[in-house]
């Protein structure tokens, strides 16, 4: 151990690149941790005071894996309101109906249109938040409201699903949200899913007799159970941030241990003559393993110290730009987070030592003889485990793919994203050996000059150095073609098929708003439908089906998917009321899976919007709303999801071409400064520096360009398969979109750290020689 | 010293060494045999090419033969797994090298008791100081590698190669990088641990000068042993006989 240290400490350029990569990958894990670990379910604030909540009952996971609920009744409400009342140590017994409200400043509606979804409450539900009244008084009549902010008396425009409102603020409240008279709010909400429990006394005490009184009616949630009523919008966000984070995870890691194993592999081959020294007077095998591991432990902990503080003070500064890209809730806070950052500091030694594992075992079968040889040629550019795994990862990547067509929809795309991987490392592996005839090829035209003679047979002999040079490039280019060239083929394809559903050339669209009031809608030319939903059950089971409440319709008219259903339908409505309705057609151009008349649909379902009207004449002006192409609309949706796609690929491009970086950078400092000796005789042959940069830089642009042809061929492949296996499946052709510009950038990049870096140790030597 | 010797310290019966194979075969060795006797100074000497630095590799236990034994301290190496001969070359061989001896992330001092460490023995105190002032670099104990003279560097190779108390030790041209004082110097050191510890060394080498320290000379040609020549006079009468060697 001891030993191990005094050599880290002494060639610690040797470790330098083992350094910077754990540190960087600790830094990225233990951000991403602490940013994961931190985004926790919380019980909303408006419920932080109630100890104890009742939720209306399950139904069963939908189809994400949420859990689906139905709403009370008014009467189920009301019955069982006043049997948790009647409880001993409850002091009051508060339901909490929630209904679409936002607040319209100067014709324009304000606020997030998501969260404007549930911001309408009833007054007395604001004591579960804790909120009291400022000043005035509260609201008692439809058309008053008490809120933060303006003052009693002032009057204050609002939108609801019926349309605008012209409210009068009673009272100024001390906290968040919208308070009507409990009455108003039982008319313009859809049902009430949450009754709270003020207390006095032991709360737990409480939630078990509430339990029973409840049965299964309901569940109650007391203490940190609360948690669960976090909404499900802000469970989503959260979702769509943990896969970000989860990816970067994994990225990080899995490039960490190609960094580290790179480096140490070229490090102990430079080593060789060291080595065998040490094997000469009286090192064992095992010795050599051990203390290998022993120096990567050192740099892996050195590195660790710097990554964790690194990673923790980084993870606070990412929470609101996540928070902007809509991959965390607002007021998401940053915690400290000990575990997650012991876990990465954890993660960084297991990652060095599997890096170094290979390296290690190749260097203790290093002969003692090699002490006495100067060697630093290059003995065999593959040795037989090289073969043996690249052509295995070739073949394996060749047969997924070729297997592709015969697979599941939801198996293909990781089966192509996993024989991307076999193929890339297959290729990495076997680079050694397409080197040889790609160099010929590329220096064909230079043959004749001293330069290209020089790059030429630099290459040709050092095809091993070469190839640790051209493998993160391959890496890199290959996966940024590969996932470039799959978000851009399928937006494309996506894009166009959404268009072809909106049959009219102009729509009515919600503008600020989460949809289109009845005001709004009233008077328009064109259709529309009132979009909500209910609950069927059919033998057991129950499903919630999206529903369109249109004009003209009689009784229930379901969609072509859905023609397997009973002909009477027993169907749940938001309010919790249940009809049984007649099916009386059955179509193909259905909007929602099941249409019902407009007004049945707006007599279960106040807070109902309509999501857009298709125009077949002018329309006339109202608020929260523009009139769009179709082609437009659709994009609004397009672009969303794009745009987090988009962040999506620039975080794990970014983190992908900067470890390329480093480890590009790495392998030429390191191969560059231990051929000193070779550019000294190059130099005494009559080479200016000029003429060493002209090789090092040719050399490093040649593996670049090896690297880029390996992995974007790789990657072109992958696509080419996955495009013709959807092809067959669906029977259209589509078109392979690469944005060849992105992946020209990745490229570009690449070849200009590795000039850089191959030049760098070429100008220190000048300096120093001077 | 208590290792028991029984009668040499390192025998050679019938050793080849040929590389490669078929036409291309290169005999290094062609059966030679060679005794070295305890606490004797052997210097080994023949033209480039003649198998001289495989005779060391080969009776050290750095390089197999292709046939016949070889014996260091009475145990044979033959059948010996890497890491037994490994073991046994830590505690009975001890090594010094043309150049690059030592391991340039360590000090002086941490470069002698390395071979002691390696076996998991803790240097008794003083231990390793009392060789470095043998060698006369006491006060270049924490000095590193590249802070030391060529000829220091060798001094320090030769302290490291002798804590051991190894029962053989193997100088593959020693002073084939030295200038003239630094060269006599590190002979001055062998020929010490010789007269004075009992220490047996062979030493390959060039040059007659160096050989003349030794109390035999093996001169080898052709992959084997050519000529003997015991206690030589001096470095003109080995170099007259190398001549002879070179005329055949």
């Amino acid at each position: 151990m001891r030993l191990a240290w005094d050599m880290v400490r002494h060639r610690f350029a040797a470790f330098a690149g083992t350094f910077v990569a754990i540190a960087l990958g600790v830094g990225v894990v233990a951000g991403s941790t602490t940013l994961w670990a931190s985004s926790q379910p919380e019980t909303p604030q408006r419920l932080s005071a109630t100890p104890v909540l009742v939720h209306s009952p399950s139904v069963g996971d939908n189809d994400d894996g949420y859990p689906e609920y139905r709403s009370w009744t008014i009467a189920e409400a009301a019955a069982l309101t006043g049997r948790l009342a009647a409880l001993p140590g409850v002091t009051a017994a508060i339901p909490d109906p929630a209904f679409y409200v936002q607040r319209v400043v100067g014709g324009r509606p304000t606020g997030d249109p998501e969260t404007a979804l549930t911001e309408g409450h009833a007054w007395s539900s604001a004591a579960l938040g804790g909120y009291r009244l400022s000043a005035g008084a509260a609201p008692a009549r439809p058309g008053e409201v008490a809120l933060a902010g303006p003052a009693p008396g002032s009057r204050i425009d609002v939108l609801t699903a019926r349309g605008p409102a012209t409210w009068t603020v009673t009272g100024t409240t001390d906290g968040p949200g919208f308070y009507v008279a409990d009455a108003t709010a039982a008319a313009l909400s859809a049902g009430v899913r949450l009754i709270g429990l003020t207390v006095s006394g032991d709360a737990e005490a409480v939630a078990a007799a509430a339990r029973s009184a409840v049965g299964t009616d309901g569940t109650v949630l007391s203490g940190a159970a609360r948690d669960r009523l976090e909404p499900e919008s802000v469970t989503r966000i959260r979702w769509l941030g943990a896969q970000l984070l989860i990816a970067m995870v994994a990225l990080g890691s899995f490039v960490a241990i190609f960094v580290v194993a790179s480096t140490c592999a070229l490090s102990a081959a430079q080593r060789r003559r060291e080595i065998g020294l040490l094997r000469a007077v009286g090192a064992t095998p095992g010795q050599v393993i051990r203390m290998m591991y022993a120096e990567t432990l050192v740099v892996a902990v050195l590195g660790g110290a710097v990554g964790v503080p690194l990673g923790a003070l980084a993870a606070p500064l990412l929470a609101p730009p996540l928070v902007a890209a809509g991959l965390e809730p607002a007021g998401f806070a940053v915690t400290g987070q000990p575990a997650a950052l012991a876990g990465s500091f954890a993660l960084g030694i297991v990652v060095a030592l599997a890096g170094v594992w290979t390296a290690a075992r190749r260097s203790s079968r290093v002969p003692a003889l090699d002490a006495l040889r100067d060697a630093a040629v290059e003995h065999r550019a593959m040795t037989r485990p090289r073969w043996i795994l690249g052509v295995l990862g070739i073949a394996a990547g060749a047969a997924l793919l070729i297997a592709l067509p015969t697979m599941s929809t939801d198996a293909q795309s990781s089966a192509m994203m996993g024989a991307a991987m076999l193929l890339l490392v297959g290729a990495a592996l076997l680079a050694p050996v397409l080197i040889a005839p790609l160099v010929r090829l590329t220096t064909w035209p230079w043959r004749r000059g001293a330069t290209g003679m020089l790059v030429r047979e630099g290459t040709l002999t050092g095809a091993r150095r070469v190839a640790s040079t051209a493998a993160p490039v391959l890496l890199t280019v290959g996966f940024a073609v590969l996932l470039t060239g799959t978000v851009s083929t399928i937006s494309q394809s996506a894009g166009a098929d959404e268009a072809a559903d909106v049959p009219a050339a102009l729509v009515a669209a919600p503008d600020g708003v989460p949809g289109l009031s009845d005001a709004a809608v009233a008077g328009q030319p064109g259709d529309s439908y009132l979009s909500s939903h209910a609950l069927v059950t059919v033998g057991g089971t129950t499903t919630r089906y999206g529903v369109a409440g249109t004009d003209g319709l009689t009784g229930v008219v379901l969609s072509r998917e859905l023609a397997d259903l009973p002909r009477r339908l027993d169907l749940r409505f938001p309010d919790g009321t249940t009809t049984t309705l007649p099916v009386t057609a059955v179509r193909d151009d259905a909007p929602e899976a099941i249409l019902l008349p407009r007004d049945l649909v707006r007599r279960h379902d106040p807070g109902a919007l309509t999501p857009a009207v298709l125009l077949d004449g002018p329309a006339g002006p109202a608020t929260g709303l523009r009139v769009l192409t179709a082609r437009a609309y659709v994009q609004i949706d397009i672009d969303e999801e794009g745009e987090i796609v988009q962040i999506f690929l620039a975080v794990l491009l970014a983190l992908g071409v900067g470890y390329t970086g480093l480890a590009v950078a790495n392998t030429l400092l390191m191969a560059t400064a231990a051929r000193r000796e070779e550019f000294r005789a190059l130099r005494l042959a009559g080479g200016g520096t000029s003429h060493v940069l002209r090789v090092t830089s040719g050399e490093a642009l040649l593996a670049v360009a090896t690297g880029t042809l390996l992995g974007g061929t790789v990657a072109l492949f992958c696509l080419l398969a996955a495009r013709r296996s959807i092809e067959e499946e669906i029977g259209q052709a589509i078109e392979l979109v690469i944005p060849w510009g992105q992946n020209v950038a990745v490229a570009l990049v690449c070849a200009l750290v590795a000039v850089v870096a191959a030049g760098v140790p070429v100008l220190r030597a000048r300096a120093g020689s001077r | 010293m208590t290792i028991t010797t029984i009668g040499t310290a390192v025998r050679l019966r019938a050793v080849s060494r040929i590389y490669g194979t078929g036409e291309s075969a290169v005999t290094a060795l062609d059966a030679v045999d060679v005794d070295i006797a305890p606490a004797t100074f052997t210097a080994v000497m023949g033209p480039s090419g003649s198998g001289k630095s495989t005779l060391l590799h080969c009776a050290a236990g750095l390089d197999r033969p292709t046939g016949g034994e070889v014996s260091i301290d009475g145990v044979s190496l033959t059948g010996l797994s890497e890491r037994a001969l490994t073991k046994l070359r830590r505690a009975r061989v001890g090594f010094v090298f043309q150049a690059f001896n030592l391991i340039p992330a360590l000090s002086a001092e941490q470069n002698v008791a390395l071979p002691l460490r390696l076996a998991g023995r803790r240097p008794a105190a003083g231990e390793v100081r009392e060789m470095l002032a043998e060698v006369g670099l006491a006060d270049r104990a924490r000095h590193r590698p590249s802070e030391l003279s060529g000829g220091q560097q060798q001094r320090v190779a030769i302290a490291r190669a002798l804590v051991t108390r190894p029962a053989v030790l193997f100088a593959d041209e020693p002073t084939g990088a030295l200038d003239t004082t630094a060269s006599r110097e590190v002979l001055r050191l062998l020929r010490t641990a010789v007269d004075r510890h009992a220490q047996t060394v062979v030493m390959v080498t060039h040059d007659p000068y160096a050989a003349a320290h030794a109390d035999r000379v093996l001169l080898l040609a052709d992959g084997r042993v050519a000529d003997v020549l015991d206690h030589p006079a001096g470095a003109p009468e080995i170099a007259v006989r190398m001549a002879r060697l070179e005329e055949r």
